[in-house]
């Protein structure tokens, strides 16, 4: 009977509340699954791809041979635990083709048999066969190599047996600083390239079974422990998340907080039509419980009716967002980089649904609670039925379930509590905003005529003065919709626009150019019709002292820079390169200190040091420091004198360490220099004819990076685009609703108007001026919270100026308005139209 | 002043189709007061939304100094209905977002008449509600509520003034008083009243009485 009231007799009574409530959830929960699912599967790739990265569990490398007492101290420490292991050498060395003699540096990379455990190659062309000689597509196509033909590497001679279209241990960038030759350990040994005193990187990597995270941690330290040259570097599969992978997972998890908003939405939409649901159905609940059905089996009535709309709700979504997964999981496989897997891990994903049950769910408490203080025999003598109140105590459920629900979401409890701090703010602003706004106005209007400037408008304002608290309902969810829409066309121009591939990108990074080598570069590629940009010294230098005292290396860290670059600055005893500049490029600011200064000046002045603001940190050098340098067996001392910052999304070669020129010129140096983005077959013709002229120059493709970056940034930009317009949609669905509401709670009042000499025009510009205004100015304080945030993003994350960009503000403002209006407009067509003869019936 | 002819009102359609008013003529005087009483459902406040025209009728006419009030436009009735009468509702109506002051000022100023606010002020004072001006009607109790709504229906000075059952949510003594007030400042304005009562004594107030049965006047 109970069930048949509050599930059959109610939704044949009142589908479109049902309808409603449904497409609200719907919206709010399923942009939120969509993200998480998807965020689930590229965390899990993610995780694989860092092991592929290192292609083992743990890997012990130095850059010198291992002692015998040191691999019997590694033996030592592994040998209580079942595991395999192999050996990887890899080296710089110059290889060369048999035929015309062309010659380059490459990295070579030595592997045992069993190498590697996680990932692999990919070949595009040649077999697979035992004990291969491999070599990456980018030689392949600089040297137009094919299967077959024969190398040189050392003392030995190779026929190439395949070339490697992706090498996983390079990771989503694709790319090393010089292309890589693959060939057996042991034919490494025998090229002679191994001499004593070469330099490469020796590494012996495990796998280990049945592991955990926290035993990796632990294994670390014995080996430390172990291995007490602080040459050894322990490597495992976490410390290897390279930039890419870092800002997809950090995009993951922004992305889930944006479907959270959604969620959020909805969840007030929720709140919403419940309230007055609850508030239409008052009398026959009282009746019920005059009859004998307790109150708390009425709030059970209600909860069993939600928690059906809410399984409807799962049920829909599973058979939506699992194909819809499948078929989009190509596609964005592509624009990640990453093979992300069609399998969808159903655990994962339905795991979210409790939380989302739960989340939902408390925000109805206080209206629960409502009902059970409603003193429900009272309510029928009463002329006018009134529900108990909430409090906003009740509310803390909800507060603390979404608090915790951000965290999860975030992946951390900083983000999340940022993200929670945030709303809450828009949430206490809005608020007090709107209570502020109708407490002046109330002051203003007490005793003033009605004439402001129009009847309509006089009456519109005195409505919005004094609906109190529901007001702040839909302010606030529209003012957070906005926020959305405006933060994501914001960030649109703003961010996307540093990905743009024109000419003030580089395209390739030329390394390796020796002194004598530079002026007959540059007019070589003048004559190809190429301007090479940012030439700049590269002086290999190792930090000695720091104002007196030896100086001991610092903690790890990465940064957005090559891999090995990153090892330099932070492996103990290993160098830096260093430059020396004038002047700053364009892509650097200085945070800190003075610039180098024009004249010479006083003599008895130290040089001045220009540091890179995160590598000063990670350093913990400061303005004033002496630092002293060995530049190659030559003492050099200066003193910072400032801090630079380095927009990262230049794309430009940086360098940590940039000395004031006219003190270490005479040093020995190489150069580097960038070609600027252009046609992609051109660079591969300039890279080949360089090659062939400057042999021992090598190059970075930067331009793929910069690409896939870009697709990411879109894409990424795209979805969380579809999510605010899907808030936006909860947006209006909640504001037909409350409008709708407002309204018919209003219909006598319109009726009355009308009677009173309103026509039904006056009463649509009534209505209109009355949520016209609530509107524009949520949008507004919308609109201007989502460009602050964008501001500030860009401010942080890219290092933009503060910027305004109206056509991003106006147009879709003005959008957004029409189609709050028209919604408006639509909800009171009806209630407008109504008769005023209502008013003299009975009921 | 008012002349009603003919006048004819069904609702539904075939079988449940009702008659309710089968052809009604009646005619008012100026400046005087006349109760309409009748059964509950005999169409006592289906005749009064036709003759404020609230609703218009199936056929018949109805003649207000002059003016054929079932020939207008909604635009024009609606302006016609603002200068020329005032109504009383049996659930008093006040707007729920304006003040007593507001809502008595509200057809006033829709008017454009000079000195609204004095008005409506000197209205409210008249209705004894002065101190109450700046409350919401949620603030007001059901006498007050309904003098708000005397005092509304009589600011514009309209020529004829409707009230149905006015003191039909009121408690027998407020009602008195609430009548007692309204039949005072009808009195002082010498405006005509058509006053749906099924309270004898109340219809006893008015110079005359007219029975509404079976959709007719008897
Ligand atoms: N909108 C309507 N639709 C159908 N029937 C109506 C409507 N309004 C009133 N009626 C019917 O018309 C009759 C007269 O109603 P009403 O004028 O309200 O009576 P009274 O005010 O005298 O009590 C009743 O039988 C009522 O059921
Ligand atoms: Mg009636």
């Amino acid at each position: 009977m109970i069930l048949d009231f509050f599930l059959r007799k109610e939704l044949r009574k009142f589908p479109f509340f049902f309808l409603l409530l449904f497409v609200t959830l719907f919206l709010g929960t399923l942009g939120l699954t969509g993200i998480s699912l998807v965020s689930n599967q590229v965390r899990d790739r993610l995780r694989d791809n860092a092991n592929e990265l290192l292609t083992s569990d743990i890997a012990v490398s130095a850059r010198r041979e291992f002692t015998p007492s040191e691999l019997a101290g590694l033996a030592e420490v592994f040998s209580g635990m079942a595991h395999r292991r192999y050996k990887v050498v890899d080296i710089y060395s110059m290889v060369t083709t048999l035929g015309d003699d062309k010659a380059r540096l490459v990295e070579i990379r030595g592997t045992e048999e069993t190498y590697p455990y996680y990932g692999g190659l990919t070949l595009r062309a040649g077999t697979r066969k035992p004990a291969p000689f491999y070599i990456s597509k980018d030689l392949a196509d600089l040297w137009e190599v094919r299967v077959g033909d024969r190398l040189r590497v050392g003392e030995l001679t190779f026929a190439v047996d395949g070339i490697v279209e992706v090498d996983t241990s390079l990771g989503i960038r694709g790319f090393s600083l010089a292309p890589r030759v693959y060939l057996p350990l042991e034919k490494l040994v025998q090229s002679g390239l191994l001499k004593p005193g070469a330099t490469g990187s020796y590494a012996h990597h495990f796998r280990l079974e049945g592991l955990s995270s926290g035993k990796l941690e632990d294994l670390k330290k014995e080996i430390y422990a172990a291995l007490p040259d602080p040459g050894i570097k322990i490597v495992l599969p976490e410390d290897t998340s390279e930039q890419t992978g870092r800002v997809i997972d950090l995009i993951s998890n922004y992305m889930s907080l944006s479907g959270l908003i959604g969620l959020l939405l909805s969840l007030v939409g929720v709140f919403y039509l419940y309230q007055s649901h609850l508030i239409a159905r008052l009398k026959d609940l009282c009746l019920l419980n005059l009859h004998g059905l307790p109150k708390s089996r009425i709030v059970l009535g209600v909860v069993t009716q939600f928690s059906l709309v809410f399984l409807l709700v799962l049920v829909l979504e599973v058979l939506l967002v699992v194909p819809g997964y499948r078929y989009f999981a190509p596609s964005l496989s592509k624009t990640l980089g990453l093979e992300l897997s069609s399998d969808v891990r159903f655990s994962s994903f339905l795991l979210d649904y409790p939380y989302l049950y739960v989340l939902s769910l408390s925000v109805l408490i206080p209206l629960l609670l409502g009902l059970m203080r409603t003193s429900m025999g009272l309510q029928l003598k009463a002329s006018k039925l009134s529900m108990g109140r909430f409090r906003y105590f009740d509310f803390f459920p909800f507060a603390l379930l979404l608090w915790l629900f951000s965290c999860y979401l975030a992946n951390s409890f900083k983000t999340g509590n940022i993200f929670f701090a945030s709303l809450a703010l828009i949430f206490l602003l809005s608020t007090l905003l709107v209570l502020g706004a109708q407490w002046v106005l109330s002051k203003l209007l007490r005793s003033k005529g009605l004439l402001l400037p129009t009847v309509e408008y006089g009456i519109a304002l005195r409505g919005l003065t004094r609906s109190g608290h529901k007001l702040t309902l839909s302010f606030l969810s529209l003012a957070l919709s906005a926020t959305l829409i405006s933060l994501i066309l914001q960030l649109d121009t703003k961010i996307l626009g540093e990905f743009v591939l024109d000419h003030r990108k580089p395209a390739l990074f030329i390394f390796d150019i020796q002194e004598e080598q530079i002026e007959e570069l540059l007019s070589f590629t003048k004559g190809q019709g190429q301007e090479l940009e940012g030439v700049t010294p590269m002086i290999r230098g190792r930090l000695e002292k720091v104002n007196g005292e030896k100086f001991g290396g610092r903690k790890r860290d990465f940064d957005f820079r090559s891999r090995e670059e990153d090892e330099d600055a932070t492996a103990r005893n290993s160098g830096l390169n260093l430059t020396y500049r004038g002047s700053l490029s364009p892509a650097e600011k200085i945070v800190d200190g003075e610039p180098f200064p024009e004249a010479p000046g006083d003599p008895e002045r130290l040089p001045g040091i220009s540091l890179e603001k995160r590598w000063a940190q990670r350093m913990d050098l400061s303005i004033g420091d002496k630092l002293t340098f060995d530049i190659q067996g030559v003492e050099f001392e200066g003193q910072v004198r400032n801090i630079r910052e380095v927009k990262w999304t230049s794309f430009y070669p940086n360098f940590f360490v940039s000395i004031e020129p006219g003190f270490i010129e005479a040093a020995p140096k190489t150069y580097l220099a960038v070609l600027p983005a252009g046609a992609r077959g051109e660079k591969l013709r300039f890279q080949k004819s360089v090659v062939e002229k400057f042999p021992n120059i090598s190059f970075i493709d930067v331009e793929e990076l910069i690409t896939k970056l870009s697709d990411l940034f879109t894409k990424s930009q795209k979805a969380i685009g579809v999510i605010s317009w899907m808030s936006l949609l909860v947006g209006l669905v909640i504001l037909y609703g409350l409008s709708h509401d407002q309204v018919y709670r209003r219909y006598y009042d319109l009726a009355l108007m009308k009677s009173l000499g309103f026509s039904e025009g006056k009463l649509r510009a009534n209505l209109l001026y009355e949520f016209g205004t609530l509107f524009l100015s949520a949008l507004c304080l919308g609109f201007f919270l989502g460009w602050l945030l964008a501001q500030v993003i860009g401010k942080e994350v890219f290092k933009l100026p503060f910027g305004v960009d109206w056509s991003r503000i106006l147009l879709p403002g003005m959008g957004l308005i029409i189609l709050c209006l028209a919604t408006i407009l639509l909800s009171s067509w009806r209630a407008v139209r109504a008769k005023p003869k209502e008013l003299l019936s009975d009921t | 002043m008012m002349k009603v002819s003919a006048l004819k009102k069904s609702y539904g359609q075939g079988s449940s189709r009702v008659d309710v008013l089968k052809g009604v003529d009646l005619e008012i005087r100026e400046g005087e007061t006349l109760a309409l009483v009748g059964k509950s459902g005999s169409g006592k406040s289906t005749l009064l939304s036709l003759l404020a025209g609230l609703d218009s009728p199936d056929s018949g006419t109805i003649q207000i100094g002059g003016q054929n009030i079932t020939t207008l436009d909604e635009r024009a009735l609606t302006q016609f209905r603002a200068t020329h009468m005032g109504i009383i509702f049996q659930q008093f109506h006040l707007v729920s977002t304006l003040t007593a002051y507001e809502n008595v000022l509200l057809p006033l100023e829709l008017l454009k008449k000079p000195d609204a606010r004095d008005t409506a002020l000197k209205l409210l004072s008249d209705v004894g509600l002065k101190d109450r001006a700046h409350h919401l009607p949620s603030q007001l109790s059901g006498g007050e509520s309904q003098r708000v709504a005397i005092a509304r229906a009589l600011a514009t000075r309209p020529g004829i003034l409707f009230a149905d059952e006015p003191s039909g949510n009121l408690d027998e003594e407020t009602g008195e008083k609430v009548m007692d007030l309204l039949f005072q400042m009808v009195k002082e304005t010498g405006t005509t009243m058509v006053l749906v009562t099924h309270d004898p004594d109340l219809a006893k107030k008015c110079a005359r009485t007219i029975h509404l049965e079976h959709g007719g006047l008897l």
